[in-house]
């Protein structure tokens, strides 16, 4: 089954006076399940594309469908909502609220949802739990170490429910230790609990993992390799 | 909300130092502003009473035609009622009646004219401390038939006490009024002019004088609290004829209202620039507290925070600062004010020299009227306001993917 569904996608820049196009006019589709590495060289449009699929920026052209919904076409309130409910955002540089210890990271996207405090202590102990921190849920992201920081933003990810994962170089700034246990803790997921993951990355242990490399270039997909 | 506010909370602990900063500048503020405002009503509140006390006392009731053309023609009768009643108003302390006119003072040489003020004379020592102002001789006692004369007075008549005063005037109606009094006390009082023309009498005596028999030109009414002086007016109005008025001391002294109010002026200009000193303490605080966050803001947003939501986190930041800093300030500010208003600060040397001449207490006086505190506490939740306003622009100019690049 398609999630995400994207058609002649472009994305210009003005940079200096000058356009800089990049993404230009990509065509992709992913399937639900799938455990997707986009790769490239450094400005081949690898960010800005999850950026785009993710709704955290506009489409100068083309269209983004997930789930049957054109997000291109929602308001900027919606499309806060939509991120929400349906998408799991995982950044490079950790990003947890330094002030929230890691449980209450992760019951934070619940609470913005809306869940009553039984579902979001039981969700956030699961998740934690599942990504190897259940000792450490009430440490705030300081006590914990990189790969630790990263765990609890899958977590945190995932602890909305969403349709699919956006991670942007999730392993940038691990040891590889921490990367190779982040990412069994993602190949299992997507294995047992059939998440979807796309990742934006450079890193080779990443693309290893990968069951779909997509090959970005100037903007452009430059290939589409599935594996099994 | 309660997700807010810890968020809130927990915020602005994030750099104690900077907080504590921000918070202690304003306790200082606070109370560097209440502690001048606390002096300035201070001071302001003993000017008033000391004027009032000169003569006018807090209100008058007056015949509706007395203040125009202060003759005894305009003299009015007032019922042992409507004094009962005036009384018993929550506020009032003190009633007390007047009978005042002029007429020529003289000895066996010189006349000039005097302020004859027939007075009951307890009363009238509660309301202008009249007896403390004796230089030499005696105040009057009720029903005594002597007088008490200005220090200026008797001595431009030359008198002193045991000599005769001789009043020559126009009484009720015309009557002529003539009498010889015997000199019982002679006062200081620290208005010039009241101490060059003043002649007090018992007001029976007064009125036996002036053929005024049950009149009276006013009635004073003293309250504890000049603040309700207006409530007063309108309690006593009420309960006058149509023949009668009340006056208030702004009504019969406009010109010390006038100085009061462009006094207090100068000083909220003071104040004015001490709350823009706190504003831009606050708000480089807050500025650096939302700036270094601009990525955190993105991340929030990105996962899903409204940025409606988002405002009110730093808002809700903005007036914490506020809220701690002004209630421990008031906290601090009253305590320091409350002592020294019980212990006033002396004044010396020439200043106290003036003061006491012009019959006042060499002190100077705070004031800890409610309102001075609680107005800086309202100040500063509007100034906390003000300040949110950019932070929350920021915010919902945020863009995710810039932010995300901070």
């Amino acid at each position: 089954m398609k999630i995400i569904e994207i058609k002649n996608l472009k994305k210009t820049y003005e940079d200096n006076s000058v356009p800089v196009h990049a993404v230009n006019g990509v065509d992709l589709s992913i399937e639900e399940g799938e455990f997707t590495a986009i790769v490239g060289p450094s400005g081949s449009g690898k960010t800005t594309l999850l950026n785009v699929v993710g709704g955290l920026d506009d489409a100068t052209e083309g269209t983004v469908i997930i789930d049957g919904m054109e997000i291109n076409t929602l308001s900027s309130r919606k499309l806060t909502d939509f991120r929400m409910f349906n998408i799991g955002f995982v950044f490079q540089a950790y990003n947890l609220i330094p002030v929230f210890t890691a449980k209450e990271n992760v019951e934070f996207v619940m609470h913005l949802q809306g869940a009553k405090k039984a579902h979001r202590e039981a969700r956030s102990t699961e998740l934690l739990k599942a990504v190897g921190l259940g000792e450490m849920m009430d440490r705030r992201p300081s006590k914990l170490s990189g790969g630790q920081q990263q765990r609890v933003a899958v977590a945190r990810a995932l602890a909305s429910k969403p349709k699919f994962v956006l991670a942007d170089e999730p392993t940038a700034n691990l040891d590889s230790k921490s990367t190779e246990n982040l990412l069994d803790i993602m190949e299992q997921l997507n294995k047992n609990e059939n998440i979807t993951f796309i990742f934006s990355t450079h890193d080779q242990r990443v693309v290893n993992k990968a069951r779909r490399v997509v090959t970005l270039e100037d903007g452009k997909v430059k290939s589409d390799e599935k594996r099994e | 909300m309660k997700t807010n506010i810890k968020l809130a909370w927990r915020n602005l602990w994030r750099n104690r130092r900077r907080t504590l900063i921000a918070i202690s500048s304003i306790i200082f503020s606070v109370l560097l502003a209440s502690w001048m405002r606390s002096m300035q009503e201070g001071s302001y509140d003993s000017m008033i009473e000391n004027v009032v006390k000169f003569y006018s006392g807090y209100l008058q009731v007056q015949d509706t035609a007395y203040w125009e053309e202060r003759t005894l023609e305009n003299s009015m009768e007032v019922s042992p009622e409507l004094i009962h009643q005036i009384e018993n108003l929550k506020d009032v302390t003190l009633v007390s009646h007047r009978l005042e006119s002029f007429a020529l003072a003289a000895n066996h040489q010189h006349s000039k004219p005097g302020m004859v003020l027939g007075i009951e004379p307890e009363a009238e020592n509660r309301i202008t401390a009249i007896s403390k102002k004796i230089k030499t001789g005696e105040f009057l006692q009720p029903g005594d038939k002597s007088v008490v004369l200005g220090k200026g007075l008797a001595d431009f008549l030359n008198l002193s006490v045991g000599d005769t005063l001789v009043i020559i005037g126009q009484g009720y109606h015309g009557i002529s009024a003539n009498g010889l009094f015997p000199v019982k006390g002679i006062m200081e009082h620290p208005n010039q002019e009241f101490d060059k023309r003043l002649v007090l009498l018992d007001i029976e005596t007064a009125r036996e004088f002036y053929s005024a028999y049950g009149l009276s030109t006013s009635l004073v009414v003293m309250t504890s609290d000049h603040y309700q002086v207006n409530h007063l007016k309108n309690a006593i109005g009420n309960l006058l004829s149509s023949q009668k008025t009340v006056l208030t001391w702004v009504e019969m002294q406009p010109e010390i209202e006038q100085l009061i109010q462009s006094d207090r002026a100068s000083g909220i200009i003071m104040l004015g620039i001490l709350y823009l000193v706190i504003a831009f303490g606050m708000f480089s605080v807050i500025m650096m507290m939302v700036k270094e966050r601009r990525r955190e803001f993105g991340v929030i947003h990105a996962v899903g925070m409204k940025k409606r939501k988002m405002a009110i986190v730093v808002l809700l930041e903005t007036l914490f600062i506020g809220i701690i800093g002004c209630t421990i300030g008031l906290a601090v500010s009253y305590l320091f004010c409350l002592w020294f208003y019980h212990n006033p600060i002396p004044l010396t040397g020439e200043m106290a020299t003036a003061t006491v001449q012009y019959g006042m207490e060499p002190y100077m006086f705070f004031s800890i009227q409610p309102s001075l505190f609680y107005n800086q506490m309202i100040l500063i939740f509007f100034i906390s306001l003000f300040i949110a306003i950019f932070p929350v622009y920021n915010i919902y100019r945020l863009k995710i993917t810039s932010a995300l690049r901070a």
